[in-house]
Order: structure tokens, then sequence, then C-alpha cells
């Protein structure tokens, strides 16, 4: 089997904007289920609304595509009903951290045996570019028409406070990385959290600077900061600068766990 | 092996024309007939994968392939080559 044998190869292609970054973490995130060597029709890919959440439906496997913030109610039901499936939750910054703030938290509490990748282009890509509680300082989008004015989420800092087993962040740029840590994530037993930040060309990076698809890769590639790396910087007193993306494993740990198989 | 953009699927973006060792993968030039202008491959037969796939067994660098948000890049296995009998006209 390849991962071309887990794409509904009659749906490609798919809607996402060209150069769009939802389509690698796809990739990536089929290259780890290929590679734990899960079986279609034991594995349940499930998202609520958004651009990213439309992931599901061009992947062979069973697939529950929910409301606007509920993906991961209704992937801790199908958890809980039949703890035999191994369930991947894609989700995007809107749907996780805004309307879905709730139900992440308390997943991430319960630590129940899952796998979410968030898909983190830090806008409302589907509705037309407005401001998500991941839109960084300054950042331009529909609702912020002057720069936003309000701190960011650190979505991997909250999973890490609120108990997730597994917790990392990598980019769209770091395909290798990012594919190791989802397939750590489907190992591990427990709320298994990657935040994954992707360029959306269209309603974030022509309103930030990124003219070209290109342009806002380049960024990830010259903006990211290993954990380890900024742990050091901070022993030594120097600054990390505010827009550096810490990447890399924030927290692997073995908190008892909900919905693990007998 | 053979490196094959399947263009029914590439949408133009040219993330694989950045993350390739060799840059195999120029910009195209011309749209093709659904508007895309779909990169051309660079003597397609030094991509680390089609020289070594066989010999390791595995995927061996796959960059392009990894980053294609299009799922556009696949490698093809090359065909048998059928010898064919030729008569030289003099
Ligand atoms: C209950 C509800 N409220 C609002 C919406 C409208 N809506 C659709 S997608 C979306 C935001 C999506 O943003 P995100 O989750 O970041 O996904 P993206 O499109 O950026 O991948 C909103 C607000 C909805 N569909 N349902
Ligand atoms: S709007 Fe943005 S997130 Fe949505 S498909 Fe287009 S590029 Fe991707
Ligand atoms: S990365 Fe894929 S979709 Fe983009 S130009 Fe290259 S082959 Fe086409
Ligand atoms: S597999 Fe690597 S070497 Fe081969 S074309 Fe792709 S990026 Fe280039
Ligand atoms: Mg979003």
């Amino acid at each position: 089997m390849s991962e071309e044998d887990w794409l509904r190869q009659d749906r490609l292609p798919h809607i996402f904007c060209a150069g769009c970054g939802n389509g690698t973490v796809i990739n990536c995130t089929l290259s780890a289920v290929e590679q734990i060597g899960w079986k279609r029709q034991e594995t349940v890919f499930v998202s609520g609304i958004g651009c990213s959440s439309r992931a599901p439906g061009y992947i062979s496997t069973d697939s529950l595509h929910t409301t606007h913030g509920r993906a991961l109610a209704f992937a801790t039901g199908i958890k809980l009903a039949n703890p035999q499936l191994n369930i991947v939750v894609f989700t995007g910054d809107g749907d996780l951290a805004a309307i879905g703030g709730n139900h992440f938290i308390h997943a991430c509490r319960r630590n129940i045996d899952l796998t979410v990748v968030c898909l983190n282009n830090m806008i409302y890509g589907m509705t037309g570019g407005q401001g998500s509680p991941t839109t960084p300082m300054g950042g331009l989008s529909t609702t912020t028409p002057y720069g936003s004015g309000e701190p960011a989420f650190d979505l991997c800092g909250l999973a890490t406070a609120a108990g997730a087993n597994y917790v990392a962040r990598w980019t769209s740029y770091h395909v290798r990385e990012l594919t190791r840590a989802i397939l750590t994530g489907l190992e591990n037993p427990g709320f298994s959290f990657i935040e994954s930040l992707v360029q959306c060309p269209t309603n974030y990076g022509r309103r930030n600077r990124f003219k070209q698809v290109a342009d806002q890769i380049e960024y990830f590639k010259s903006h990211t900061i290993l954990v380890e790396k900024a742990a050091r910087m901070r022993e030594k007193g120097e600054m990390i600068p505010p827009e550096m993306i810490l990447a890399g494993e924030f927290v692997r740990r073995n908190r008892p766990a909900l919905g693990v198989r007998p | 092996m053979r490196l094959q953009i399947d263009e029914r699927r590439c949408k133009g973006c040219n993330l694989c024309t950045l993350v390739c060792p060799y840059r195999i993968f120029k910009p195209g030039k011309r749209a093709n007939r659904r508007g895309i202008v779909v990169p051309e491959l660079d003597r397609p037969e030094r991509c680390a994968n089609c020289r070594l796939r066989h010999l390791y067994g595995r995927t061996l660098c796959g960059n392009c392939q990894m980053i294609c948000p299009d799922q556009a890049i696949s490698w093809k296995e090359d065909e048998e080559p059928v010898p064919k009998k030729v008569a030289i006209e003099y």
C-alpha cells in the first residue's frame, strides 16, 4: 500500500487554492498513518468546518465532517463508542481555538486517545479572511484592517497546560519533521496535539506581504527556532524575538489517558 | 524510475521548485489547457529517487512529493526496453 491508496482519487484535484499549505499537511499525515501501518477500515478522520476541515473528504477511510468547532466532541464520541478505532482529527485555528476552544481544553484535560492535527493558517480562510485567535499582533485581516492589536493564542502552550500527552509544532515547510511528529503522536497513547503553521496565500499571505506562495514558505524557513535552542537562549538571558516561531516537541508524557484500547 | 507531474492535479504553485536539491523543477513558461503553468523538468534522470529507489528499497529524498500540496508528483516505473529490429537503409 502507499499514500496514494489513502486518497479518494476521484475527488482530486481538491478545492484548496494554488499553493495552500493544507495539501502538504495531508501528505505528511497520510505518510505517518502509512508508516504506523494502520488499516483503512480501522481508521477514522474527523473534522469541523473550514478549508482545513475539508481534508477528510479527500481521504479514503470513513470520516466525519461535523459542525464548526465540534470535531473533538464528535471524535470523543467515536472513540468511547469504539476504542478499537484509530482517530485523527483535522481542525483549523478558528475551528479549534475560537468556536471550539472549550472542547479543545477539555479534550486535553481528559487526555482522550486522539491525534489532533491543527492546520493553523492564522486566519479564517473559508469565510474570507477574518482574524482568528492565532492572527499575530499586527497581522492584517478583513476584521483587523489596521493590524491585529491582540496577542495570539499559543495553541501548544494551551494544550500543554491543559494536560495533553504529546504536543509539537512545525510548519508546512518542515515536511519531514512534521511527518515524524505526527507519527509520534499516533504512537503515543492519550491526546496528541500537532500544530502545523500553514500558508494561506489567498486570505493571509497576500494581505501580509507574502506576494508569492514561496514567500511565506521562506518566512517559515527563516523564522523557526527549535525549542531546545530557545531554552538555551533563555538560560543565557538572551531575548527571543517575538516574531520567531517556536518549533519542535513541547511535551511527551504519560498521564492517564481516556479511551485507550484495553 | 521516471519523475512525473500530473497535469490534471498541478495548480502551478511552484513550491516544488524551492525544495529540490538538484533544482530539477523549473517554473514553467506556458499555460496548459486548464490555464495552469506547470513547472518544467530539467534533466529529471538526476533525481535521487529515480536513481536509487530500487537499490535502497524505499523512497529517497522525496521532498518535492511531500511538499506538493496537490499530490501531483510521482514516479513511474521505467518500461522494459523492447528490442527492436532496425533496418538501416543506405
Ligand atoms: C456555527 C458556525 N459559525 C460560523 C460558521 C462560519 N464559518 C465557517 S468556516 C469558519 C472559520 C474557519 O476558520 P478555520 O477553522 O481557521 O479554518 P480555515 O478555513 O482557516 O482552514 C467560520 C467562522 C459556521 N460554519 N458555523
Ligand atoms: S482560502 Fe486559504 S486556507 Fe482556504 S483553500 Fe484558499 S489558501 Fe487554503
Ligand atoms: S508543487 Fe505540485 S502543484 Fe505546485 S507547481 Fe509543483 S507539481 Fe504543481
Ligand atoms: S525526489 Fe528529491 S531529488 Fe528527486 S525530484 Fe524530488 S526533490 Fe528533486
Ligand atoms: Mg484558519
